[in-house]
């Protein structure tokens, strides 16, 4: 792995070295980047085979895969978790012009200090960051209230929920505002409202400048959040592009979403040309390459197989679809 | 970097008061019966320097190897702690807190071996230097190893070895190589001062033992970045 050695905010060498292959007048600089990554597990299944990623300022990316594509082991060598076995990473320098650290990374473990309570938590972590003391209490109130973790904030950790742990790993990793934010799965086992809420913050974190990467299985936010979608399958990037660019590549796909009464297996369910079932139970997800048109057939199917229909959403093609056609696989959501 | 991990060491500590509070009872509890009984002095004190070097450097180790397996030491030097700064911070806490709760045990040691106030002096400043040296052994032990069990039984063997190097259990022939490296070996100094609470005999090792602490304490610090890829830095998954 190498780095340059110079990252600084005010620094405008701070990517030196990094053929950028791109205009520089049109794109800025990247954040982050990856050449040629390769990794395997201890067991010599390859994690990743030969990626190449960048992250710009200002830029939210997302990394989005079926499990054990390498979403996660791509997050983990760009925070410097783990080694690559070979190609190059440049990031940015360890710490930025403040003297804070760069990165803010939230993995999937999510280890605290149990005794403790959250705010003394969040407080270390973000003084461990570089903020001084009363930054970081100040930076982690805003940050608990934003997330609605201000009641959990002064209980040990230990009697904290799963979503709670999570919310606590999230204000650690953003607390010091990183320029370079590294999210794996930051919306498992947050609520509605704290989902939004972090999307508000990983919104401002690109105004300012930032660069955010999340691996994430969430299709249905992604496309209103992130700038870029990055496809992985079996350790490589299939595809990628701007979320529009994505499902723009599918037009004439409709996803058809029918609330039932009552669980419906679909075990009899005879589906027409070019129909897909993605989703069965009490609500009954079809995708059709044929378009709106293909409503009606799709609705004589599920009453013909005993289905009794409640209502119907008529959606476009989602990155599932746009998944599946890259790939040829299913997206585990 | 300021104090912030010595600062967090003595937040646990005192979050986990019933911990702390088992860590002066139970030293106590082993300390008493040889205390108030008859055992010979030479004896009683092999008993006390065991105690308090292993309750040293299995208390530094254990903790170290359960963080570098639930991910909570990679998270932290990943946040932003210098890893020199991590364990050294850590260690200085810890040999503190260590210091606070065996010092009610060495206080009845000195009271059953009717010690003066000087000898008492004496074994206080070799038993902090002593669980100095012992917490920095189990940091090395720590990063040696891959599990707690390895830990547990690394920090029993290593210090051991060490005791028994210092001449805890036996005195080795004078002019071999026993008793060279005894007269430079780092449990020594508390070993002899435990005599001397009892036995007014001399109390030597001091020099040694202090070496041992500045040289542990730099070995630690170069070393810091290789720990801390053992403990739970950069690594494989």
């Amino acid at each position: 792995m190498s780095a340059p050695d110079a990252g600084s905010d005010d620094d405008p060498d701070a990517h030196r070295g990094v053929d950028l292959g791109t205009d520089p007048g049109a794109d800025p600089d990247p954040m982050v980047r990856a050449v040629a990554v390769s990794y395997r597990y201890d067991s010599g299944d390859p994690a990743l085979d030969g990626v190449d990623l960048e992250g710009r300022p200002g830029e939210i990316v997302a990394l989005v895969g079926p499990n054990g594509a390498g979403k996660s082991t791509l997050l983990r060598l760009l925070a410097g978790d783990l080694v690559p076995d070979a190609g190059e990473l440049y990031l940015p320098s360890r710490r930025g012009a403040k003297g804070c650290v760069a990165m803010g990374y939230a993995g999937e473990e999510a280890c605290h200090f149990e005794s403790l309570s959250g705010t003394h938590n969040a407080v270390f972590f973000a003084r461990a960051a570089g903020l001084g003391r009363e930054e970081a209490e100040q930076a982690v109130r805003e940050q608990f209230d934003r997330l609605g973790l201000a009641e959990d904030a002064p209980r040990p950790v230990s009697t904290y929920s799963f979503g709670a742990r999570r919310k606590l790993l999230l204000v650690e990793a953003l607390a010091h505002r990183p320029t370079l934010t590294l999210l794996d799965e930051p919306f498992v086992g947050l609520d509605l409202d704290s989902r939004e809420a972090l999307a508000d913050l990983l919104r401002e974190r690109s105004a300012e400048g930032g660069t955010v990467m999340i691996a994430s299985h969430d299709l249905d936010l992604l496309p209103q959040l992130v700038d870029r979608i990055v496809f992985l399958h079996d350790a490589r990037v299939v595809a990628g592009g701007s979320p529009d660019e994505l499902l723009s590549s599918m037009p004439d796909v409709a996803r058809f979403e029918f609330t039932l009464d009552g669980a419906f297996a679909g075990a009899e369910f005879v589906l027409g040309e070019g129909m897909i079932l993605v989703s069965s139970g009490d609500t009954v997800v079809l995708e059709s390459e044929r378009g709106q048109a293909a409503l009606p057939e799709a609705c004589l199917a599920l009453v013909v197989a005993g289905a009794r229909i409640r209502s119907v959403v008529v959606r476009d093609a989602g990155l599932a679809a746009v998944f599946r056609s890259v790939t040829g696989a299913e997206l585990d959501v | 970097m300021t104090a912030i991990v010595w600062e967090l060491e003595w937040r646990i500590a005192f979050a986990r008061r019933r911990l702390f509070v088992l860590n002066i009872v139970v030293p106590l509890l082993l300390v008493l019966p040889v205390a108030l009984g008859a055992a010979p002095a030479v004896h009683a004190a092999a008993v006390y320097v065991v105690l308090f070097a292993i309750f040293s450097t299995f208390g530094s180790a254990i903790p170290l190897v359960r963080d570098g397996e639930s991910g909570l030491s990679g998270r932290v030097l990943r946040a932003g702690v210098e890893p020199a700064s991590y364990f050294l911070q850590r260690t200085a806490a810890g040999a503190v807190l260590d210091l606070l709760q065996l010092g009610p045990a060495l206080a009845v040691v000195a009271l059953g071996a009717g010690a003066g106030p000087r000898a008492f002096f004496v074994a206080v400043v070799a038993l902090a230097a002593t669980v100095w040296v012992a917490n920095l052994v189990g940091v090395l032990v720590a990063a040696a190893t891959r599990s707690l069990a390895e830990a547990a039984l690394f920090s029993a063997v290593s210090t051991l070895l060490l005791l028994h190097a210092s001449g805890v259990f036996r005195t080795p022939l004078p002019g071999s190589f026993g008793a060279a490296f005894e007269s430079v070996a780092p449990f020594r100094a508390l070993h002899e001062a435990l005599l001397a609470m009892s036995m007014m005999t001399p109390v030597g090792g001091g020099t040694a033992l202090g070496i041992w602490c500045f040289v542990m304490a730099v070995a630690t610090g170069i070393l810091a970045g290789r720990l801390s890829g053992s403990l739970g830095g950069s690594g494989r998954a």
